[in-house]
Order: C-alpha cells, then sequence, then structure tokens
C-alpha cells in the first residue's frame, strides 16, 4: 500500500474540497458522526425560516405565530384557559395526535431499514381499524379484555397484510410501492363500502361510534378540575420505539434486516436468507401500521369515515425520513410534526392566521427533510468524489 | 515548428493529504511514443488527466504546439487534438459502434433544408476509412453490449481518431486484453505512431513499454524519478526505479505439497438467466496444498464456476462435493459452514456492505456465532474486540479504527477486509476471484503471499484471475475455460503463458 493512502483522515478534514473555504457550518454538516443530528435540524431551520417569511408575506409577526403554536400544542402555558382545561389538557390531546403517526412512523422506518418502501401504512391501518372496530367496537367485552383484544387485532391484521406484501416481493418480484399503493385502494373502497353498508351512523355519515370499553383513548377523565383524554397507545408507541432501537442494534435479526437493506447483494453472499428477513421486516412493519390504526381510529377517533384514507400514513414517510429511520430520531419528529397540527387552531385563533398556514408548514418541514437526505446525498457524493480522485492517481 | 507537441512544465496538484504531483516536468516529442510507468498511486493518471482537461494544475504551465494552453475541459482538450482512452471504457452499451463513435459530435444533414437529422451513413463511411487506415476492423452496426472488450477498446480508439485527436493518451489499455490481444494492440499503437500520431502510454507493465515506446517517464510517489530512453535501459533498472527498491520478479513459492482431495466438481452445468449454457460439462478436483487456477478471458464462465460452488448461483446440472460431502443443494450459509471462503470478484457489490462499519463487516460472516451473539442478542464489544485483533493481524489501515465506515477506505485496504474475513473463517477450501485487481505492486505482492500461506496451510485453493502473470506465479495446477468448457487442465509448470494464451482463445485445443 502506498505510503499517502495511509494518513487516516479526520472527518473534518475530507470536506476542505477546494482552496475556498466552505465555511463552518459546512464542516458541521459533512461530520458524519453528527449528521444524523445536524441533517435534520438544518433541514427543520431551513423550513422554518421558509415558513417565516411565509407568514411575513402574509403580514403577520412569525414569532408570534411560532410561540402560539407552542401554546396551542400544550408545550407552553397559554395566558387563559376555559373551564375543565389547563396546559395538561393540551399536551395530552397532544400525545393522543401523535401516537398513531409515532407508530406509522416507525412502520415506515422498519421497511426502510430492510430497503423497502411502505407507502402502504394508510391501508394498514385502516385495514386494522375496521377489523378491530367490526370484531370488537361493539362488542359487550369488559375494558380489561377489550382493549388487549383490540391492539392485538390490530397488530395481527397489520401484520398479515404486510406479509401478504413481502410475499409478492419476492414470490412475484413485485415492487412493494406498487403492490402497497394498489392494496391502500383496494382497503379504502372495500371496507368503504362494508361500512356504509352496515355500519353506518346515518346522521354523522360514518361508522358508528365505538364504545368506551374498547377505545384505546380514555376520554374526559376528570383529574384536579380538569378534564383530560388519556392516550394509553402513547406508552405503547415510546415501548415500541424503545423496543426497535434495541432490536435493530443488537440483535442477530436486526443485523440481517439492516443488511439486507444496505446491500441484498452481500446479504446473500454473506449467507443470509433475503427472503425471510424482507417478509420480516415487512412484517414487522405491518404490525406497527396495523397499531397506528386501533391508535388512530379506536383512540384518537372513534369511527372511521368511510372511503376516506388517513394522511397519517403519507405524513409518516415523511416524518420517518426526519427522525432519520432511527426510532429515538422518529419520537422527536414526530412530537414536532404533531405540534404543528395540534397548535395550528390556538395559532388561527389568537394570531388570525389562516390554520391552512399550520399546514404550509408542516408540508415546508417534510419537503425540507426530504431535501435533509438529499444534501446527506450530496455530501456524500463529494466526500466520494474526493475518494475515487485519491485511488486513480494512478 | 517547435521539438516539443506538449510540454507540462513544474506541474504540481494537490489533493487533501496527498501531493498527487510534485513539481513534474515532461516534454513530449512529435510522433513518438511516450510512456508513463509508475506502481498505482504515482500520479500517472492525475498527471494526463490535467493534459485532458478533467483537473487543472494547482502550479505549473502547459504548453501544446509552442504555445502556452489552459486546458480546463476535456472538450477544449478535444479542440487541441487530444484524446484519451480511459480505462473503464466511457460507451453506450446499447448504442452501435457507429453512434458510440459519434456521440457528441454528430454530422448534421437537413432534410429538405428544413428538419434536422443525423447523418449516420456519412459518419459509417468516415469510420470505416478510418478502420481501414489504422487497422482496426470494426462493424459500425453491432452494439457495444455485443461485442467484446479488445473490440470495445477499437471503438475508443476510433473515437479519438475520429474526432481527428494528434495527441493519444492510453490509460492502462492492456489491464483488460488476452496475450494476442495485447500484442495486436501494441501493434496498432505503433502503426498510429507511423500514421504520424503522438502517442502517451500509461502503464506499470514494463514488457509493453519495452517493446514499443521510445522514451518512458518513471514516476514514483508523485515525484518525477527519471526519464529514460527505453532501448537504452533493462528492465530490472525500469522496475527499480518504479518501485524505489529492489523488486522480486519471482515471487517466492515453495513446491506444491499435494494432500487428499478437498473439492471435487463433476460435470458442472450453469445456465445463466437466458437459458444459455455458460458453464458446460466442467470437471475437476482440487487437493489441499494446491492452487488451481482458472485462466481465461473475462466472461467464459469462470466466475458463474466460483458462484455456483460457493452457492450464489444455481446449478442445472452435475455435482459439487467438498471433503466427500455432496454440497450441490446447500443453501450458501451452510456451504459457508462446511468450510468454503469466497473472496467475490465485485468486492463493492458482493463482499462488503459499504456503509457498514470496519467491525461489521468483518463480523459479516460469523455475526451468528455463539461468541458474537448468544441468544440472538449481539455482543457489540466483542465484534469490537474482534475486529481489532484482525485490523493488527491483517495490517488493515482505515481512518477511526473498528468505527470506520468501509466506504471510506481505500480499494486496497476493502479487500484487505475481505481477506482477513474469509482466512479467519478458517474454511479447508478457499476461492479467490480477480483478487488484486486495481490494486498495486505492494498490495499485490502482499496478497499473494497471503494465498501462498494459506496454501502451505493445506488448504484447497480455487483462483480466478484474468491476469495471465498472476496465474503463472501462483499457481499449480491451470485449467483453461473457453466458453464455459475446460479446454486443457496441466501442471503449470508444463505450460508456457503462450499456450495457455492460445488455449484461452480457444484456437488450440487439448
Amino acid at each position: 500500500m502506498d505510503k499517502e493512502k495511509r494518513k487516516p483522515t479526520k472527518p473534518t478534514e475530507k470536506m476542505n474540497l477546494s482552496s475556498d473555504s466552505p465555511g463552518i457550518s459546512f464542516h458541521l454538516l459533512a461530520n458524519e458522526k453528527w449528521q444524523p443530528i445536524t441533517i435534520p435540524a438544518f433541514s427543520i431551520l431551513l423550513s422554518l425560516i421558509a415558513a417565516a417569511i411565509v407568514i411575513l408575506l402574509i403580514g403577520k409577526n412569525p414569532l408570534n405565530a411560532f410561540l402560539n403554536l407552542l401554546q396551542g400544542s400544550g408545550i407552553l402555558p397559554k395566558p387563559s384557559y376555559a373551564g375543565y382545561k389547563g396546559i395538561l389538557t393540551d399536551f395530552l390531546s397532544l400525545l393522543n395526535a401523535m401516537t398513531p403517526l409515532l407508530f406509522a412512523s416507525l412502520a415506515v422506518a422498519v421497511a426502510f431499514k430492510a430497503g423497502l418502501f411502505n407507502i402502504g401504512v394508510s391501508g394498514m391501518m385502516l385495514t386494522a381499524g375496521f377489523t378491530a372496530t367490526v370484531a370488537v367496537g361493539y362488542s359487550d367485552l369488559n375494558s380489561f379484555l377489550a382493549k388487549p383484544v383490540v391492539l392485538i387485532i390490530g397488530i395481527g391484521a397489520g401484520a398479515v397484510m404486510g406479509a401478504f406484501v413481502g410475499w409478492l416481493k419476492y414470490r412475484f418480484n413485485i415492487n412493494e410501492v406498487v403492490s402497497t399503493i394498489m392494496l391502500n385502494n383496494i382497503a379504502q373502497y372495500v371496507f368503504g363500502f362494508f361500512i356504509n353498508a352496515y355500519i353506518v351512523d346515518p346522521v354523522s355519515r360514518q361508522s358508528r361510534y365505538i364504545l368506551d370499553s374498547s377505545r384505546l383513548t380514555l376520554v374526559n377523565v376528570e383529574y384536579g378540575g380538569l378534564k383530560m383524554d388519556i392516550p394509553l397507545g402513547f406508552i405503547l408507541a415510546i415501548a415500541a420505539a424503545v423496543f426497535l432501537k434495541f432490536f435493530m442494534d443488537k440483535t442477530i435479526l436486526g443485523y440481517e434486516i439492516k443488511t439486507v437493506g444496505a446491500n441484498r447483494n452481500a446479504a446473500k453472499y454473506a449467507g443470509i436468507n433475503v427472503k425471510k428477513n424482507i417478509i420480516l421486516a415487512m412484517v414487522i412493519s405491518g404490525a406497527l401500521a396495523g397499531l397506528a390504526g386501533v391508535t388512530y381510529y379506536l383512540g384518537y377517533f372513534s369511527s372511521i369515515q368511510p372511503k376516506v384514507l388517513s394522511s397519517v400514513g403519507y405524513d409518516a414517510i415523511a416524518v420517518s425520513l426526519l427522525g432519520n429511520s432511527n426510532p429515538v430520531g422518529i419520537v422527536f419528529s414526530s412530537l414536532l410534526i404533531s405540534i404543528i397540527s395540534k397548535g395550528s387552531t390556538y395559532m388561527s385563533s389568537i394570531a388570525g392566521i389562516d390554520q391552512d398556514i399550520a399546514s404550509v408548514i408542516t408540508g415546508l418541514i417534510l419537503l425540507f427533510s426530504a431535501c435533509g437526505e438529499y444534501i446527506k446525498f450530496k455530501i456524500r457524493r463529494l466526500n466520494d468524489r474526493q475518494l475515487e480522485r485519491k485511488e486513480s492517481e494512478a | 515548428m517547435p521539438e516539443y507537441i506538449v510540454e507540462m512544465k513544474l506541474i504540481t496538484k494537490k489533493f487533501p493529504g496527498i501531493v498527487a504531483n510534485d513539481d513534474i516536468t515532461v516534454q513530449i516529442k512529435k510522433g513518438e511514443i511516450f510512456a508513463l510507468l509508475g506502481e498505482n498511486g504515482a500520479g500517472k493518471s492525475t498527471l494526463m488527466s490535467m493534459l485532458f482537461g478533467m483537473y487543472e494544475p494547482d502550479e505549473g504551465e502547459i504548453w501544446v504546439r509552442g504555445s502556452k494552453v489552459k486546458i480546463d475541459s476535456p472538450n477544449f482538450a478535444t479542440k487541441l487534438n487530444i484524446g484519451m482512452v480511459h480505462q473503464h471504457f466511457k460507451l453506450v452499451q446499447n448504442y452501435t459502434i457507429a453512434e458510440n463513435i459519434i456521440l457528441g459530435v454528430e454530422p448534421m444533414k437537413k432534410l429538405a433544408g428544413i428538419f434536422p437529422y443525423v447523418d449516420i451513413r456519412d459518419a459509417g463511411r468516415r469510420i470505416e476509412k478510418l478502420s481501414k487506415k489504422f487497422g482496426l476492423e470494426v462493424d459500425p452496426d453491432n452494439k457495444i453490449e455485443d461485442v467484446n472488450v479488445s473490440i470495445q477498446q477499437r471503438v475508443e480508439i476510433l473515437k479519438m481518431l475520429y474526432r481527428e485527436a494528434e495527441i493519444l493518451i492510453f490509460d492502462e489499455p492492456t489491464a483488460v486484453l488476452t496475450p494476442q490481444e495485447i500484442e495486436f494492440l501494441l501493434d496498432i499503437i505503433k502503426g498510429l505512431r507511423e500514421g504520424g500520431k503522438t502517442i502517451i502510454l500509461i502503464t506499470h507493465k514494463l514488457e509493453e513499454i519495452k517493446k514499443v515506446a521510445d522514451r518512458c517517464a518513471v514516476l514514483c510517489r508523485g515525484k518525477l524519478i527519471d526519464i529514460l530512453d527505453v532501448k537504452e535501459t533493462s528492465t530490472r533498472r525500469m522496475a527499480n526505479l518504479m518501485v524505489g527498491r529492489e523488486v522480486n520478479f519471482e515471487t517466492v513459492k515453495k513446491p506444491a505439497h499435494r494432500k487428499d482431495v478437498v473439492l471435487k466438481v463433476s460435470h458442472l452445468t450453469v445456465k445463466n438467466q437466458e437459458h444459455f449454457e455458460i458453464v458446460k460439462e466442467v470437471s475437476f478436483s482440487i487437493r489441499g496444498g494446491e492452487i488451481f487456477a482458472i485462466a481465461g478471458v473475462s466472461g467464459n464462465g469462470q466466475v458463474e464456476i466460483a458462484d455456483a460452488i460457493a452457492g450464489l448461483t444455481k446449478v442445472s446440472g452435475g455435482t459439487i462435493e467438498l471433503n466427500d460431502t455432496d454440497i450441490t443443494n446447500y443453501n450458501i450459509r451452510r456451504r459457508t459452514l462446511c468450510g468454503i471462503s469466497y473472496i467475490p470478484e465485485d468486492r463493492q457489490n458482493f463482499g462488503l456492505v459499504l456503509d457498514f462499519t470496519l467491525s461489521d463487516n468483518l463480523a459479516l460472516k460469523s455475526y451468528f456465532k455463539k461468541n458474537f451473539s448468544p441468544k440472538g442478542i449481539l455482543n457489540r464489544g466483542e465484534i469490537d474486540r474482534y475486529g481489532n485483533k484482525l485490523i493488527e493481524k491483517y495490517d488493515i489501515r482505515s481512518g477511526q479504527g473498528v468505527r470506520t465506515l468501509v466506504r471510506s477506505m481505500s480499494g486496497g485496504n476493502q479487500q484487505k477486509v475481505i481477506i482477513a474475513r474469509e482466512i479467519e473463517l478458517a474454511s479447508p477450501f478457499m476461492i479467490f476471484v480477480q483478487p488484486t485487481r486495481g490494486l498495486d505492486i505492494g498490495a499485490i505482492e502482499n496478497i499473494h503471499n497471503m494465498i501462498l500461506q494459506e496454501r502451505d496451510k493445506g488448504k484447497a485453493i480455487l483462483l480466478i484471475s484474468l491476469e495471465l502473470d498472476e496465474i503463472m506465479s501462483i499457481s499449480d495446477t491451470i485449467g483453461v475455460i473457453y466458453n464455459g468448457q475446460l479446454q486443457k487442465t496441466a501442471e503449470t509448470k508444463s505450460l508456457t503463458p503462450k499456450e495457455v494464451g492460445e488455449f484461452m482463445m480457444g484456437v488450440r485445443h487439448g
């Protein structure tokens, strides 16, 4: 080996691309060790700046708007509260909305680790939600039995659908993007038909409300003069994130799934059963999507709107990207997105900024989070090119 | 007319951490064959990339035909009539030869004076004229994907000539060719000189320089060592200058002590995706303590043999026995555990997971074993300790130890990672496919020694290589493959490189 190549390059030095210095921020971003944190942070910063410009353009104060978002979602106290309401009420309501999003994002992340794009989280959510609603939602099971059964049915329904996608992938080499989109449509209309035909509420035009015994959110719990909604699924979602982190980093199965995702050829060469791992990853992804479904339709809501797919499954793709497909990162990114969507009602009523602006901000964050991948890609390309140059000095 | 057609004066080019070219001055005469000799990483390609406009020098001047120029792009180099054949061909696989040649300089005509179109027929005529003139026969209507490497190279040369290049740069042109094809190419290069072209030949093969070059610049670690008159310099002296020390031309090799048969392949047949029999009825056996090499031109089925034995490709006929066990229907993991180590041809797409750390890659075939993952939970500490042990033992160089992403390591060190991992499996049978491709002389020597050491430990080794020199110098037995069939199996000592070359081309039959 020749002498030049022996020198270990410090990660910060790697990006000394040319004589014109690229600046400190660039060095920070280029440091691979910190990239999982710096790049999402950079993306969020960019999106907040862009959002601030949008708010300025409609003639409002962006700082106030951001403050209102935090107040509305129960992170900061509001100046005044209505009866039975308090910061705790708002905060629990935030967690209630965040629970399905967190499950759904974890579902996307697991598939992503195996190199699969699960677009079908929404369809899986609906399948799980519908199955659980029909099976348990109107039954007279007592609360202690009904809730676990709802969870199990959710996991089962999602996992079966995930396994089906994985099976299609390895047996017939059907791209999972195509099959999941198709399954989304099938779920949307098939279950829409059944809801309209059998369990529709003629007034609300939705499925009849489920009984509280099977609902995963305890509603209107009175404590200390406040009326709160307590999302039981939230604890499970956090536990799922922690477990997933452990599973991916520390177990043989996680290592194999990651290897299949990072380089399918090398996985095969190393003797890893690629088919088994593709299905396994999709089963786990489906199970998590199922949990997202039951915490959404039988927790956050208590009925299903027919022929409508929830946007949670799509938002989850971006939330997962923003969190770098890392379960811990996803806890934070789903919190952030939930804060914005939850706080928007308050922001619009106080600051007079249309609620749609909150959607714009969410959209911007998600857009920039996709750019985060792009930034990483760009930086890696530059790194690679430099390596290539060094190699080609023959 | 100035004496020199190209002058590169006091050229310095730095990359982060490396001075690729340090104060190099070369002057090239019109109509000569000028060779650039040096190991990988000596700075030959960098120097020529600057002449071809791919990089700009940090310091120094380039003069072409007596006037100072600033070559900032390959397009400008083309305008100066400079052309380059890259080591990796830059051709569009599903275009015809003619389409590839005219790409970017398409002759345009106007139909009815209005609608522009590409006059491919006129281009075809010009290409035919050029190929006749320089002995570069091609069929302009063939697609690139249907012709072999040597024809592809001719297309690259024709591409330069079509653009009226006067100064032709060849970057390691013989690396992909068989001995016979090399002879042919060297004749073509001589013919180009006769036709008044100036040729710059980048190579690390001394015989080629000796055969065709007029003068030769020796580069070592970015510095110009000397410019030699080829006729008056011995090959040995050039080699010593190139490496900067005395070189052993012969790999020191003890005689083989053949033991029992370890691997026995009988009537192996493999079909590719188009159901074409790419390996036909191949039979051979390898004993412990023996290096069995399969020589052949790329694409004659040798890689498929390796994949079939390792289990990556399905076998459609025949059997594979390892230590008297029929493993033909075993899966990959089971074969590995039975005792097969495999150093694959494509190290980045098969041998490594580039986005994993060094320690994860070293454990790629053993992570599931009891000591690394008791009860299905990975013991990271143990995996890292193992990684550190191998880094030390095999002298693997990396930026951040076991935490280094393999993507960021050099090619030679990436190969060391694979070899270290596979040797540590302690398999009785090892497959090496192109183990030294793209590596420099020092690394090659090192890897050859490792292979020989494994042989002397009594392992059976299957070596598949496109480098005939490598096969001749380290193997004990050679099987020559052509069109998926073994043409000849014999003791290495009983064959000359010329004979092997003839078997490889299918012009001679055992």
